[in-house]
C-alpha cells in the first residue's frame, strides 16, 4: 500500500513513572478505513488514544499526520490537526439540547451574541450527511435521548469539525442489539465519507463487521496490525491473548525484546 | 436497420436521462446536470423546461448556498406528480406503498399475516387491491400513477413475470401480475409488473443504499429462506428464465445436513437459515420472524452460550455460502437484509473468518460485507424504482395517457444531441412497443 496514511504512529513509548505503559508502538490509520483497535484490559489502548488526543505527552516515538512530523502536547493541538475523539462517557451535557452540546465550547457567534440559527443548520447539515434519522428535534435535551442517540450526537459532534481522524472508544458497549446496529453503521458512513477512523472495541462481532484492518495490542506492544479480509476470528483472539499467532505478532514474547 | 436514432428518439432518451439524474439523485443544479450529463447548458435548459411544463421537476433556489454570488436554480423532482404503487408479498407482511418520484414514501398500508392468513393468490391480491385503492383514492392531487410492481418471495419467470414457485405459501405457476390488474382501480391501466424480492432488493440497495458507486454487487435477503440479487457490470443477472440468485439452495453440506423445504439435503438456506439459527437456539424453530431471530441475537449479546453457539454455527455455513460466491462473482460488496442483517451483525467475525478461508485472496481481497442501509424498506423501494422504469425511459410518452388529470405534455423543443454518460442500469427496451393499454408485461425488464 504505497498510501499516505493520516495518522502514522512510530516507535511510540510511553512511562507512567516506573511503569512503561507502551513499548515501540506503530499504528497507521487510513482515510477511507476502520481500523480496529483491540486488547486486552490494560494493554494499552486508552494510553495510546489518549496519547494521540494530546491528554498524554508521549515519551519517544514519531507522530506524522498526514505524512508530517507532528508535535501534539494538548488536545487543542490535536483538534487543530483534526482529530477528535469519542470517549466512552461521550461527556455530552444533559441539561444542554443537541445543538448546544456540539457547539459546546466552540460556539458560533455573530458580534457579541451567539450564532443559534447558524449552529443549527450545521448541525442538522452533519447529521444528514451521516444519514442520521433516528433523531426527531435539534432542540431535545440530551437528557431525553437514548443511548444509541446519545452515541450518535457524540459522533456527529466529533465530524462536525472537519476532523480527519475520529477515534471511538467502545462505542457499542452498553447499547441493545438495534442501537448497535445504528451506531455500527454510522462508524462505517464516518469512513465512507472519506475519515480515517480508529475503532475500540471488544465486540469481535463488531469488529469484524466494520473494520477494515485491525491492531492488536499486547502489553503495550502492538502485536500485529493486519487486514480485516486476511485473518480469521481464532487468529485475533490469539495476537489479543498472547501476541502471537503463528506467523503473525510479536516474535518473543514480551518479557524478551519488542518484535 | 434504422440509420441511427431519430432526433425525437434522442429527446426522449436525454429526457429520461435527466429525470433519472434527480429522481436518485435528488436536487441537482443545472450546471451540475449539464457536466454529469455531457449536454450543453442550452440543450439542459430545453430538457428541464420540458420536464418542469410536464409537471415532472421544479426548478427552485437552493437552501444553503455558503458562496457568493447568484445562487444557481436546482432542479428538484417533484414527488406529487407522479408516483408509483409498490407491493410486497412479504413473509410477515402485506405491504403496499404510494412513492413519488425521486423515492419518496407518500403513503402506506400494511397489515400482519396471521397464522391462518390467506394462501390463495386471489385472497392474496384482493388485500393488495384493497389497500392500494386505498393509498391512490388518498394519494396528492395532480398526481398519477405511473406503474405498478409487485414482490414475492419466490422465483419468478422472465420475461412473462409468472410466479413460478414460492416455497412459503405453496404457489405454483400463478399468475399474480394478472390477478392484480384485475382488481386494481387505475384511472390509467399500467402494466404490473412482478419480480424476486432479492433481485428487487439488489435494485434499490445498488441505485439508493450502500450500493450506490458499485457495479459488482450482491444483496443477500434472509426471511426463511436465502435469496441473492446478483448485480454484475452494472446489470442484474437474471439467467436463461429469470431465475438465477437462488443461493439459497446452493448445496454447503451434502452428507449429513439439514432437510431443506425443496427436497435436497444441506442447502445453504437449510443450514443458515432462520429455522436452523432458532432451533440451534433452542427455541420453536416455528416462530419464525424478524423478532425471533433479534431475540436469539439479543440473548448471545447478553452472555447466553446456546445462543451465542448457534449465531457462531449459522455464521459459519454463511460464510461458506458467501466464499463461494466471492470466488464466483468477485464482487466488490455484499449488502445483507431482512433477518440476515441481525445474524450478520451477531456473526459477522465467524462469517468473515470463514470467507477468509475459503475465498481465493484475490477474490476476498477488496470485498466488504455490509449490512442494508436501506433496511426493511429495501424491497419496496427495490419494486418503485422497477416500477418506475417506464417513466424513466420515456417520460412524456409514460406521462401523456394521463395528461387530462394532471398538467399538459408539452411537445416542445427537440435537440439533436445525445447525452453522454447515462447512468447505470438503463431501463431502455429501445425495440418494445411503450405498451400503455391494460396490457400485462412483468418481469424486471429495466436492466439494461
Amino acid at each position: 500500500m504505497t498510501r499516505t496514511p493520516i495518522l502514522e504512529l512510530r516507535g511510540i513509548d510511553k512511562s507512567f513513572g516506573a511503569v512503561q505503559v507502551l513499548h515501540d508502538v506503530a499504528l497507521s490509520a487510513y482515510a477511507g478505513e476502520v481500523t480496529a483497535l483491540v486488547g486486552d484490559n490494560g494493554a494499552g489502548k486508552s494510553t495510546l488514544v489518549k496519547c494521540i488526543g494530546g491528554i498524554h505527552p508521549i515519551d519517544a516515538g514519531d507522530y506524522l499526520f498526514e505524512g508530517r512530523p507532528v508535535q501534539v502536547h494538548s488536545p487543542r493541538d490535536a483538534a487543530e490537526l483534526g482529530v477528535e475523539i469519542v470517549y466512552q462517557d461521550l461527556a455530552l451535557c444533559d441539561n444542554l439540547d443537541i445543538v448546544q452540546n456540539m457547539f459546546l465550547g466552540r460556539e458560533k457567534r455573530r458580534g457579541a451574541f451567539l450564532d443559534d440559527s447558524t449552529m443549527e443548520e450545521m448541525a442538522a447539515a452533519t447529521l444528514k450527511g451521516l444519514s442520521v434519522r433516528t433523531v426527531k428535534s435539534l432542540r431535545q435535551k440530551v437528557s431525553s435521548l437514548s443511548g444509541g442517540q446519545r452515541q450518535t450526537v457524540a459522533i456527529a459532534k466529533a465530524v462536525l469539525w472537519n476532523s480527519k481522524l475520529v477515534i471511538l472508544d467502545e462505542p457499542t458497549a452498553a447499547l441493545g442489539v438495534a442501537q448497535t446496529a445504528q451506531v455500527l453503521e454510522l462508524v462505517r458512513r464516518l469512513a465512507d465519507n472519506g475519515l480515517a477512523v480508529v475503532l475500540i472495541s471488544h465486540n469481535m462481532n463488531d469488529v469484524f463487521a466494520v473494520s477494515d484492518r485491525i491492531a492488536a495490542l499486547y502489553l503495550g506492544r502492538m502485536a500485529a496490525q493486519v487486514t480485516t479480509s486476511d485473518v480469521t476470528h481464532a487468529q485475533v483472539v490469539e495476537l489479543i491473548t498472547s501476541g502471537r499467532s503463528g506467523d503473525l505478532g510479536l516474535t518473543t514474547t514480551a518479557n524478551g525484546a519488542a518484535a | 436497420m434504422k440509420a441511427g436514432p431519430s432526433q425525437e428518439e434522442i429527446r426522449q432518451h436525454n429526457l429520461g436521462a435527466l429525470l433519472r439524474h434527480v429522481h436518485l439523485g435528488g436536487p441537482t443544479s443545472r450546471a451540475d446536470l449539464a457536466t454529469r450529463m455531457g449536454l450543453n447548458r442550452s440543450t439542459i435548459l430545453a430538457l428541464v423546461n420540458d420536464l418542469t411544463a410536464a409537471g415532472l421537476v421544479r426548478e427552485e433556489l437552493p437552501q444553503v448556498t455558503g458562496r457568493a454570488g447568484r445562487p444557481s436554480l436546482v432542479v428538484r423532482p417533484v414527488a406529487t406528480r407522479a408516483h408509483v404503487l409498490a407491493l410486497d408479498v412479504g413473509v410477515e407482511r402485506l405491504t403496499a406503498a404510494l412513492i413519488g418520484l425521486g423515492g419518496v414514501f407518500l403513503d402506506r398500508r400494511e397489515c400482519a399475516w396471521s397464522p391462518e392468513r390467506p394462501q390463495d393468490p386471489a385472497e392474496v391480491a384482493d388485500i393488495l387491491a384493497e389497500y392500494a385503492d386505498d393509498v391512490l383514492s388518498a394519494a396528492p392531487a395532480g398526481g398519477s400513477c405511473v406503474g405498478v410492481a409487485v414482490a414475492v418471495r419466490g422465483i419468478v419467470r422472465h420475461p412473462d413475470g409468472l410466479v413460478s414457485l414460492t416455497p412459503n405459501m405453496g404457489w405454483k405457476d400463478v399468475d399474480l401480475a394478472a390477478e392484480l390488474s384485475g382488481r386494481l382501480h387505475l384511472d390509467v391501466p399500467v402494466p404490473v409488473l412482478v419480480a424476486n424480492e432479492a433481485n428487487l432488493g439488489a435494485l434499490a440497495e445498488h441505485r439508493r443504499g450502500g450500493g450506490r458507486g458499485s457495479q459488482n454487487l450482491i444483496y443477500l435477503h434472509g426471511e426463511i429462506g436465502i435469496g441473492a440479487g446478483i448485480v454484475v457490470d452494472g446489470e442484474l443477472l437474471r439467467g436463461g428464465r429469470g431465475y438465477a440468485g437462488e443461493i439459497g439452495h446452493i448445496t454447503v453440506n451434502p452428507h449429513r445436513g439439514r432437510p431443506c423445504g425443496c427436497g435436497a439435503h444441506g442447502c445453504l438456506e437449510a443450514e443458515a437459515g432462520e429455522r436452523a439459527l432458532l432451533e440451534a437456539a433452542g427455541r420453536d424453530p416455528r416462530v419464525t420472524g424478524a423478532g425471533a431471530v433479534r431475540a436469539v441475537v439479543t440473548a448471545a449479546d447478553l452472555g447466553d452460550v446456546t445462543a451465542r453457539a448457534a449465531l457462531h454455527r449459522v455464521g459459519d455455513w454463511l460464510g461458506i455460502g458467501i466464499g463461494t460466491l466471492a470466488n464466483l462473482f468477485n464482487p466488490d460488496l455484499i449488502v445483507f437484509g431482512g433477518t440476515l442483517r441481525d445474524v450478520y451483525l451477531g456473526s459477522a467475525a465467524q462469517v468473515r473468518s470463514r470467507v477468509n478461508t475459503s475465498a481465493l485472496f484475490a477474490c476476498r481481497e477488496h470485498l466488504r460485507l455490509r449490512v442494508s442501509e436501506l433496511g426493511g424498506d429495501a424491497i419496496l423501494i427495490g419494486a418503485a424504482e422497477l416500477a418506475f422504469s417506464e417513466l424513466l425511459a420515456r417520460p412524456l410518452e409514460t406521462l401523456s395517457p394521463h395528461a387530462e388529470e394532471g398538467a399538459p405534455i408539452p411537445r416542445g423543443s427537440r435537440r439533436g444531441q445525445l447525452a453522454v454518460n447515462p447512468l447505470p442500469l438503463e431501463p431502455a427496451d429501445h425495440g418494445n412497443d411503450p405498451g400503455h393499454g391494460p396490457g400485462v408485461r412483468a418481469g424486471l425488464g429495466l436492466d439494461r
